[in-house]
């Protein structure tokens, strides 16, 4: 019999997983950023944000973080989480307690900086990775072990490719990630459905593998 | 004033004195970590918030709650006849046991409905039943009967588990009775009535204030939670709709929506939470819905007065559990002493609910009360009057102190092959000292309760 997850909940799950890894990927680069700015290359952030179309202005490296984190822009890191933590709360039934716990807690992490004159610092970010690991871990526990944890899994190696071919990451291991990805569609769709044909063999150059993907994507999750 | 301290309290106390009161603050920050909220709306405003919880159980002995246990199968049982009467034979009005008019004058009640029997003529699934102790003789009262859509049992499961994990010399030490059967008893129940197909909890969404207890409940039972677009009627039979594009046919629903609000074609056609053609696949048999629609008639508060008489009537017993001394403003006897006696009793709006509605004759002034029985005697329908229980207080640790405050007991009731009472329920507590309402919509907390012995 069919795994059951209303088309709702489906597309919940994946952006949960989504939003988790754009908030790890992106604090580990706002992490490497912050280093370099420090004393090597004032202008490292500004260089990051680039990569995303983003404008970023700051002062010095504390006011990089706090820009980078809480600035008004489509990466700020508040509001990915605080759209993981909505994905979570809708499909909450269909992830794991610890998990759900983790997110709400790293949620409340970066929302208490609204709330308070808190600085921005690096530990915020360690802490933050750490709650990021500890999801992954919980959310591990039953992984493949349903489809709701296939949409989360999806959801977060569709955005790990995304950060590999924007950065230009080994393509080998780009490759295994989108391998990956093929495989979780196929488990989801009909196994004789036309959407899972190899994505590599679909695409002629790596631009155009994350439409490729996000096409499947939706031929999964039918609303 | 302070229920009676038993051996059962003398233990708790004793073990409770011996632990780390910081602890406390555990609980807190359990329910703002896994988002236990009862969600509300202040001026137009979205607010998620958790229930304030209190860490002093109530403690309810299981010979006492056996009579309870008791009354409430017998008070279900005959709840369902009435129903199932009510819409088909309706005897009991042929009988006069209660007057026509009076019920078809409930707001609950759907003559729309009337010839329906629904599946195996169960109407009334998964019922909350209030009651209080009464300090004047010890025993415990009935207040009210929630047979459409009651809440709160979400809170006490998750709370229980907490309980368990930061304080577990309790339950290493007492005989408390386990609670994790609530979620087997809906299973239960669903597949009882299920018409073939999976099971289903229907949502208004993730906006509503008990979206948590939905969510919890569906997961725990392992129905599926949905919203309404996400089911689907075709041919009069009701749909799951699949992330794949796939339906899958529904057995039965636990719905968590108002009976006006269900079905956009039947009803309030500007419904956006109702599943457009619910109704006649419900009408042609195809889906159980839980609870059955048009069950108000049997929780609107006039009724309430004939639940005694129902008993009688339908089961040739005595009930075992005695309803508030009430009084009907709608028979002349009744209105006449109501009238006479209105400073002490308490008047309700029977359209009212959440502690709406609910008026102290002490409170008022004459001024007031001279009004109010203008209004009375213009609708003697709309209201029913109640002699003032003097309720127990319970024990609340509650900022770092011992207080007293007023507590009622929801008890839940499911109906499948069986009647079952789930051995814990939802203790509510009200805000301030002296203050008689305790629904959560009025600022009350909640509270365990334990269900035990030595």
């Amino acid at each position: 019999m069919d795994q059951l997850v209303t088309a709702n909940v489906a597309t919940n799950l994946y952006w949960l997983g989504r939003n988790l890894e754009r908030a790890k990927q992106m604090l580990y680069k706002i992490s490497k950023a912050y280093d370099l700015i420090i004393d090597v290359d004032r202008d490292a952030g500004v260089k990051l944000f680039q990569t995303f179309d983003i404008k970023l202005e700051y002062s010095d490296s504390v006011d990089f973080l706090q820009q980078a984190i809480m600035g008004e822009h489509s990466s700020n890191i508040l509001e990915i989480m605080t759209n993981a933590r909505e994905s979570a709360i809708i499909c909450r039934h269909r992830i794991d307690s610890e998990a759900f716990g983790e997110m709400i807690e790293l949620h409340a992490l970066f929302d208490t900086l609204t709330k308070t004159d808190i600085e921005i610092d690096y530990k915020l970010i360690d802490k933050a990775h750490s709650l990021i690991s500890e999801i992954y871990g919980a959310l591990a526990k039953r992984e493949h072990t349903n489809n709701s944890d296939l949409f989360i899994r999806m959801g977060k190696l569709v955005e790990e490719a995304d950060f590999r071919l924007r950065f230009n990451k080994d393509e080998t291991i780009t490759m295994t990630v989108i391998d990956e990805i093929d495989a979780i569609v196929k488990t989801l769709s009909d196994e004789d459905e036309e959407s899972t044909k190899q994505t590599q063999s679909q695409s002629s150059d790596e631009t155009d593998l994350i439409t490729a993907i996000n096409t499947k994507i939706n031929q999964v999750i039918v609303e | 004033m302070l229920e009676k301290n038993t051996e059962l309290h003398a233990k708790f106390w004793e073990i409770f004195n011996k632990q780390d009161r910081h602890k406390v603050d555990e609980f807190q920050t359990y329910m703002d970590k896994f988002a236990v909220n009862f969600n509300l709306y202040k001026d137009g405003n979205f607010i998620e918030q958790s229930l304030p919880f209190d860490v002093v159980p109530r403690i309810i002995s299981t010979e006492e709650f056996a009579k309870i246990d008791k009354g409430l199968q017998q008070r279900v049982k005959a709840l369902n006849l009435f129903l199932e009467d009510l819409y088909t034979d309706a005897k009991i009005v042929k009988d006069g046991i209660i007057p026509e008019t009076f019920v078809k004058e409930a707001s609950g009640y759907l003559k729309e409905f009337v010839g329906f029997s629904p599946s195996q003529k169960i109407r009334a699934h998964i019922n909350g039943i209030d009651l209080v102790k009464d300090s004047a003789d010890d025993e415990w009262v009935i207040l009210e009967d929630n047979l459409r859509v009651p809440s709160g049992s979400s809170y006490p499961l998750s709370i229980r588990d907490t309980y368990r994990k930061i304080y577990p010399d309790f339950f290493e030490n007492l005989k408390i009775n386990p609670i994790k059967d609530y979620p087997s008893m809906i299973l239960e129940s669903m597949e009882h009535v299920s018409t073939g197909g999976i099971n289903v909890v229907l949502t208004p969404g993730r906006f509503n204030s008990a979206y948590y207890e939905h969510s919890y409940l569906a997961e725990k039972s392992g129905a599926q939670l949905v919203r309404p677009h996400e089911l689907k009627v075709v041919d009069k039979k009701v749909y799951f709709k699949n992330y794949n594009g796939k339906l899958i046919r529904v057995g039965s629903i636990y719905r968590r929506t108002d009976d006006e609000f269900i079905d956009p074609k039947f009803f309030n056609p500007d419904s956006l939470i109702g599943v457009p053609g619910l109704v006649e696949a419900y009408l042609a048999g195809n889906v159980a819905l839980m609870n059955a629609i048009g069950n108000g008639v049997a929780d609107d508060k006039g009724i309430y007065y004939f639940v005694p008489k129902m008993i009688e009537y339908y089961l040739g017993e005595k009930p075992i559990l005695k309803n508030a001394p009430t009084y009907l403003p709608y028979f002349e006897e009744d209105r006449k002493y109501i009238f006479d006696n209105m400073e002490k009793l308490v008047i309700k709006d029977v359209a009212e609910a959440g502690g709406y509605g609910v008026l102290f004759g002490h409170e008022m002034t004459a001024l007031q009360i001279e009004d109010l029985k203008t209004i009375v005697k213009a609708n003697p329908r709309r209201f029913i009057a109640q002699e003032l229980i003097e309720f127990y207080d319970e024990k609340c640790y509650l900022n770092k102190e011992l207080q007293n405050r007023k507590a009622d007991f929801r008890a839940y009731v499911v109906a499948a092959e069986d009647i079952k009472v789930w051995q814990c329920g939802l203790t509510r507590y009200a805000l301030e000292e002296g203050n008689y309402l305790v629904n959560s919509s009025q600022g009350g907390g909640f509270k365990d309760t334990w269900i035990m012995e030595l």
